[in-house]
């Protein structure tokens, strides 16, 4: 007996050493060490090719000095929220029209945003350029119909053009988010909205959308940390013109080789997301707390 | 009750969702201050004749009328009704005093005017002081008189109640039992309250209406449903009945014998075309018979079970013969007074509690 039950305790501490790994090694590993990497390089700094391994501010000193660096955030900033105010209404809109729906509709519309989730990024860039393009679906569209006699040059290799990128590859995150939150709404409170005499617009205005206030939250984070983030679309619709933060950081990388000041423009990157999140955060609790 | 004049009408409303049919032919009035109920057992379609009349469902057929004129054309939030739902309903996200006010703010009237009328109201079904909480820091009780709130204070013409007590435990069922008939005669509207529990049911009503199988069975005063059930399954769902089928065999002027497996009984009936030869089920409430201990007349029973169930001592019976089973109710009286088990005993009652539903077995819920 002592023995089987020895050996059910080893099973055991193996098992819970392995969940431990699973919450807190793997999230470590992949996550906090490469942030605490990058962390450590942003305060180094780059010589003639060459990493000086010696603490300096130089890197965030550049950032705030550079008033290039600091339109070019600032524009990014505002091009992200504009994406994300655009992605939740058009997203609630389609979300509301989701949820009323009868129910087989309502799985079939929702597959048709899940399953851009499940298709490979760049393949999506490359569709949007194709629609976008000088000789683009959209421009010999509105050529054929002579709504315009030369092609748009606004549609490509610009910041509208990353605008409707980022609009269109993130509208899913947006969606997804509201619609849930929707469909959790019990129908018996429309029920009890129309039955005191509310309007179908009475119900929106003071049911739904208060109750979806965490969904539009959710979904307003997800679309503004993937688009300020994302470097991929911006330079693939840009253009020359059509220069964004992360497309910067990427630079920084890839092109410049200045790795120490990369890891500091990205650490920024990573604060203006946590501070977004952070806000959101705030804005849900006060919505709640009313 | 005041003699109030009937102001809304369902004439011959039939519902079917596709080929399942709920509702056939149902016709009845409503009083402009009466407590209706309409009960029945689950799926009897209780509920849709509620859904009908607040506008969420269209009858496939029949009209419903509100002073004569046809509202089946209205749409829910046009109609002078307002609804106590099951579980309540009540807006998660706003406090006691806006989900009361919801109903005049859609209204669009001033905030003052509102804000008066809801402490009106939550005086009324004594929640003043919880004016600012929210639904889910109430209990069940509270969350019950919110919804009743929200209700009143549109000064509907009639409050729809879908078994509202049913999320409640038993002493609190009591309580808002009560609760609820004194509001409805404060406010003096009708009240039309749907209900499986027939306890529920005689406790507060002025009428009942007995559904089943989506037909009416039958409608009257608790009084009338109690002691001249009309068909066999009124006789079988409202209260305690012993239910023996039977055919009648003599007629004569105020009263007829039928012949069932224990024998032939008499029964007081009122029935000026009754047969001889017509299938039949006579009704004996157990608190109506008497059980004698020395057998001298009466019918012949065996004690199969004696319990003490406080404010009576229930005694269950059998004929050896028929195998025919009765309940009988008894003051609790001596322990020594009650009959032993497997003792023969001799059952008798009055002929006029002896009450008679015409039709054969086949049709027994």
């Amino acid at each position: 007996m002592p023995l089987s039950r020895t050996a059910k305790e080893t099973s055991l501490n193996w098992r819970a050493a392995l969940a431990g790994f699973v919450c807190v090694g793997l999230p470590g590993l992949f996550v906090l060490a490469p942030l605490a990497t990058f962390m450590l390089y942003s305060f180094w700094r780059n010589e003639d090719g060459q990493l000086v391994r010696e603490f300096t501010l130089q890197n965030y000193a550049a950032f705030f000095g550079d008033a290039t660096f600091l339109r070019v955030y600032a524009q990014t900033i505002l091009l992200c929220l504009g994406a994300t105010i655009l992605n939740l209404i058009v997203g609630y809109i389609i979300a509301l029209f989701i949820a009323r729906r009868d129910a087989r509709t309502r799985f079939g519309l929702v597959l048709v945003f899940v399953l851009p989730l499940f298709t490979s990024y760049i393949i999506k860039i490359y569709a949007i350029r194709g629609i976008l393009g000088h000789r683009g679906v959209l421009n010999e569209l509105l050529m054929n119909l002579g709504l315009i006699d030369h092609p748009l040059t606004v549609l490509i290799f610009s910041q509208t053009a990353i605008f409707i990128g980022l609009v269109v590859l993130y509208l899913p995150f947006a969606v997804l988010p509201i619609y849930l939150s929707i469909e959790r709404i019990p129908p018996n409170l429309a029920s009890a909205s129309a039955d005191l005499g509310g309007s179908t617009l009475d119900e929106l205005r003071h049911i739904v959308l208060p109750l979806s206030i965490p969904g539009i939250i959710l979904a307003g984070v997800f679309t503004f940390v993937m688009t300020f983030g994302d470097f991929a679309t911006p330079q693939m619709v840009g253009g020359v013109d059509g220069f964004t933060f992360g497309r910067i950081v990427f630079t920084q990388f890839g092109v410049a080789l200045n790795w120490p000041l990369g890891a500091a423009l990205a650490i920024i990157l990573l604060i203006t997301a946590v501070v977004m999140v952070l806000v959101a955060a705030l804005a849900g609790r006060w919505s709640t707390a009313r | 009750m005041n003699v109030h004049s009937a102001f809304l009408h369902l004439d011959a409303i039939s519902k079917s969702f596709g080929a399942v049919g709920v509702l056939q032919d149902v016709s009845f009035s409503v009083a402009s201050n009466e407590f209706l109920t309409i009960l029945g057992p689950s799926g009897s379609g209780k509920t849709t004749i509620l859904r009908l009349i607040a506008g969420f469902d269209q009858a496939t057929s029949g009209t419903i009328m509100l002073d004569g004129k046809s509202i089946d054309a209205t749409p829910i939030n046009r109609r002078p009704f307002n609804t106590v739902f099951q579980d309540y309903a009540l807006f998660p996200h706003l406090s006691v005093r806006r989900n009361v006010a919801y109903g005049l703010m859609v209204r669009g009237m001033e905030k003052r005017v509102i804000e008066a009328r809801v402490a009106e109201v939550l005086a009324v079904v004594g929640l003043d002081a919880y004016a600012k909480r929210l639904p889910h820091e109430l209990s069940g009780g509270q969350r019950q008189r919110v919804a009743l709130a929200r209700a009143i204070i549109c000064e509907p013409r009639l409050i729809l109640l879908d078994e509202p007590l049913a999320a409640l435990d038993v002493a609190l069922r009591a309580q808002m039992c009560a609760f609820l008939k004194s509001i409805q005669r404060r406010l003096e509207i009708a009240f039309v309250f749907i209900t499986h529990d027939q306890q529920e049911a005689i406790a507060m009503s002025d009428r009942i209406i007995v559904m089943n199988k989506g037909r009416i069975e039958q409608m009257g005063t608790p009084e009338d449903l109690y002691l001249r059930p009309k068909t066999r399954f009124v006789a079988g769902f409202f209260g305690e009945n012993n239910l023996i089928d039977g055919r009648v065999t003599g007629v004569a002027a105020d009263n007829a014998t039928v012949e069932t497996a224990i024998g032939p009984v008499e029964v007081a009936h009122h029935a000026s075309d009754l047969t001889p030869g017509t299938a039949v089920q006579i009704a004996i409430r157990p608190e109506n018979i008497r059980v004698a201990k020395d057998f001298k007349s009466g019918f012949a029973f065996t004690v199969r079970d004696v319990q003490f169930a406080g404010v009576s001592t229930i005694i269950d019976v059998v004929d050896a013969k028929s195998g025919v089973e009765m309940r009988v109710r008894q003051a609790p009286g001596n322990a020594a007074d009650r009959p032993a088990i497997g003792a023969a005993v001799a059952l008798s009652w009055a002929t006029c509690d002896v009450t008679m539903v015409v039709g054969g077995s086949s049709d027994a819920a």
